[in-house]
């Protein structure tokens, strides 16, 4: 019999063997002693809070006497969802954000990775160059970046003016607001592409370019036929935690625009902090906030669905 | 086992305790008794400096602490709310500003300062800012037949500052009117070196709205028909309002700053430091910076007047005061400590010393003092004359959402993005919205051409 057939072969009623239910039982309390705990402070720290936040989506929050009163609401958070025009614009400028600034990231990341990884000396120089934005704290970026546009002293309203341009209102015109913003994003997020970009640069096998190059492919069919196909698997993570990152977009424009000017810049972070914070609706806030990450959980499901598409492993 | 203690050491304890008792009160006055620590919430403002200033000053007569938590203008409210919402609260005293007042007295979460001590006595010639201290909660209204809820720190309005020096150049006098405000700011104006007026037209947590205000009511105009009355009709379309509105938008266009749509506070405060601006609208509070050299370009060169408003019509400046009310959630010892605070806080001697650390005085006796004929307090003299006109521009709890509502429609219209006439309908037709589902008495006009 082999221990196949052994596995499918009924246990004879009465016969049992001990030690191995010993060990069984043995095993799986280890298994729930080991995992019980993560399992309660994920249940504790993430599902409690979001099955609260989706109850409250379902109420009203008033407070008399210092006391919070709940009543119901049924729907009505989430049919208003669609009739607030500050949260359609917010929705529209959020997705117009958030793949632009991931285009031009991914671009402009996998450009300075390839750079990068095709230098033989001063690599970690280069490297430490190219990552700086990344570190520098977002209310020193919005500082930053304000200074940079600011209409009357800014350095690119300057440096306009040393070639005969009229200064621009970069912050203020609803026509360069969210390019604006678009473009702070960009150059705070490209490193976050850049390292990943070049991690996966770095571990693609050689022997496949050696032997491309012995075939005499030229420096774009290695890129075109060899490097972006096996690279497929790294852009599309990156792609996705961009995505998901880009889409919750809040301090560039809290600290540069305030989502002005009017709603130009309004994106769906700001909505949710002046709906549930500023205006402290609590049921509207949570029906909101779970609209978002409704949306953004698409979002995942939709790149990582296409990672599985392309046959990439985890 | 036995234990006792020489009668010696007994009369050295009791003479030490005595002294003890007396000598910390012939170095103390006796005016104020000592009382548990307290923790004040405020946000970072143009005043703040003077009120920790007096804080101080309050510390060192007293010998009482009082332990201050800075923030935000936005993150000081969540902090209160937060605060208030608690088993317990964090901070005994909140410092309230004009657009959430109300949220904290009809939430139930402020203790009305006589029911804490029925003896307390509001000092007579502290300003009630449109009654805004008081709170009546069966009529949920803010009138003054209501309980002493809170207690003024900073009775900040608009006003009107102007460069004295280029009037003086241009022969021009002090405007009364918005005709004559607009006329100099267009005299004035020279681009890029000197704007006429500079606006603080941002969107913001309370920004455009309250930079249009005294536009607004200056000119007849108002957001709700009659708030004492219950009437919360809209009235923010009327023919005053689209008036002001397409004034605000003009003086920005034709006489201000080109990014007007996209000037906050401190931008505003630094084009008149920095000598770009003739005039700037600006809450009081920032006085101090104008003389300030460190800060300044125009040192001694500005001079105060109430805003202006239509011929036949008084100065509308709206509140964007600041109130110190006492926590209802936090122990009986530190809401008498906090009060304690607040009854040595409203004395002309600490307003005095508040107006010397470069604040606003609450209380009128200052303003009668020698120090407001000081050149260095020149400001004082327009401002006693426009507070009796202050408006108090909410007297209900949403505020936060009409003000949110507000912010966008006007930012909306300086920016250009839409015309002056539809965002005033459709800021009203949102306000009204918010006011009925709140189930007030509401109504809106006809939409306005």
């Amino acid at each position: 019999m082999t221990a196949s057939q052994a596995s499918l072969t009924p246990a004879r009623p009465g016969v049992r063997d001990s030690h191995k239910v010993m060990e069984g039982d043995g095993q799986r309390l280890w298994r729930w002693l080991t995992f019980g705990p993560a399992l309660a402070m994920m249940v504790a720290l993430t599902v409690l809070p979001i099955a609260n936040l989706f109850l409250t989506s379902f109420q009203n929050v008033t407070w008399a006497d210092g006391k919070p009163t709940r009543t119901w609401a049924g729907l009505t958070h989430y049919e208003a969802l669609f009739s607030d025009q500050l949260f359609s614009a917010g929705l529209w400028n959020t997705l117009v954000f958030a793949f632009a600034a991931v285009a031009g990231q991914m671009v402009l990341g996998f450009a300075m990775a390839l750079a990068v990884s095709k230098i033989t000396h001063g690599r970690v120089f280069y490297r430490a160059i190219f990552i700086l934005p990344i570190l520098i704290p977002g209310i020193v970026i919005g500082a930053i970046w304000k200074l940079m546009l600011n209409f009357d002293f800014g350095l690119i309203n300057k440096a306009l003016g040393l070639v005969g341009l009229m200064p621009h209102d970069w912050l203020g015109s609803s026509e360069t607001a969210l390019l604006s913003v678009i473009i702070v994003d960009i150059w705070h997020w490209t490193p976050f592409c850049f390292l990943l970009f070049l991690a996966g640069l770095e571990t693609l096998p050689q022997d496949v370019f050696e032997a491309a190059k012995m075939d005499g492919a030229s420096a774009w069919q290695e890129l075109w036929y060899i490097t972006l196909p096996l690279m497929i698997p790294t852009i599309i993570v990156t792609f996705a935690f961009r995505l998901v990152l880009a889409f919750k977009v809040f301090d560039e424009v809290y600290l540069l625009t305030s989502g002005g000017p009017g709603t130009s810049t309004e994106v769906l972070s700001f909505t949710l902090y002046q709906r549930f914070f500023t205006e402290d609706k609590a049921g509207y806030g949570s029906a909101m906030s779970v609209a978002v990450i409704f949306l953004v959980a698409l979002l995942l499901v939709i790149a990582l669905s296409a990672r599985r598409r392309t046959g990439a492993t985890s | 086992m036995t234990f006792t203690i020489p009668r010696r050491t007994i009369l050295k304890g009791i003479g030490a305790a005595g002294l003890g008792t007396i000598i910390p009160g012939a170095i103390r006055p006796l005016h104020a008794a000592s009382v548990a620590p307290i923790t004040v919430v405020i946000n970072q403002s143009p005043w703040f400096e003077s009120f920790r200033k007096t804080v101080e000053a309050y510390e060192a007569e007293t010998g009482n602490k009082v332990e201050l938590d800075v923030n935000p203008f936005a993150g000081s409210l969540e902090k209160q709310r937060n605060s208030v919402r608690a088993s317990e609260g964090q901070y005994d005293v909140l410092i309230m500003n004009s657009g959430w007042f109300t949220e904290m007295y009809a939430g139930g979460f402020v203790e009305a300062i006589t029911d804490i001590d029925p003896g307390f006595k509001l000092d007579p010639d502290v300003y009630t800012l449109g009654d805004t201290i008081y709170y009546n909660a069966e009529k949920k209204s803010v009138t003054n037949d209501g309980k002493l809820m809170s207690i003024p720190v900073s009775p900040l309005i608009p006003m009107l500052y102007y460069r004295g020096d280029l009037y003086k150049e241009a022969g021009l006098s002090a405007p009364k009117t918005f005709a004559e405000l607009e006329a100099n700011a267009r005299k004035l104006h020279n681009p890029p070196e000197m704007y006429g007026i500079v606006q603080r037209g941002a969107r913001g947590p309370h920004t455009v709205a309250y930079d249009f205000y005294p536009y607004l009511y200056g000119m007849g105009g108002g957001i709700f028909k009659d708030q004492s009355a219950g009437d919360y009709s809209v009235t923010l379309n009327s023919t005053e309002g689209k008036e002001a509105l397409d004034y605000y938008i003009r003086l920005a266009k034709e006489a201000g700053h080109p990014k007007t749509a996209a000037s906050d506070q401190a931008e505003v405060i630094q084009a008149m430091v920095t000598g770009h601006s003739a005039h700037i609208m600006m809450v009081i509070a920032a006085w101090s910076q104008m003389d300030d050299p460190n800060k300044s370009a125009i040192v001694d060169k500005v001079e105060w007047a109430p805003p202006p408003s239509a011929p036949g019509l008084p100065t509308a400046p709206g509140l964007g005061h600041w109130l110190a009310g006492i926590s209802k959630n936090v122990p009986d010892d530190r809401k008498r400590a906090a009060v304690e605070f607040l009854r040595w806080f409203q004395t002309k001697a600490a307003q005095l010393e508040t107006a010397k650390a470069g604040g606003i005085p609450v209380n009128a006796a200052v303003y009668k003092e020698p120090i407001a004929e000081e050149r260095k307090y020149r400001w004082m003299k327009p401002l006693a004359e426009a507070l009796p006109h202050a408006v108090n521009i909410y007297q209900f709890p949403e505020a936060s959402e009409v003000i949110a509502v507000l912010e966008v429609g006007l930012n909306r219209a300086v920016a250009g993005e839409v015309p002056s006439a539809d965002a005033l309908n459709g800021m009203s037709d949102e306000i009204e919205k918010i006011m009925a589902g709140h189930s007030y008495k509401t109504g809106k006009l006809d939409p306005i051409k």
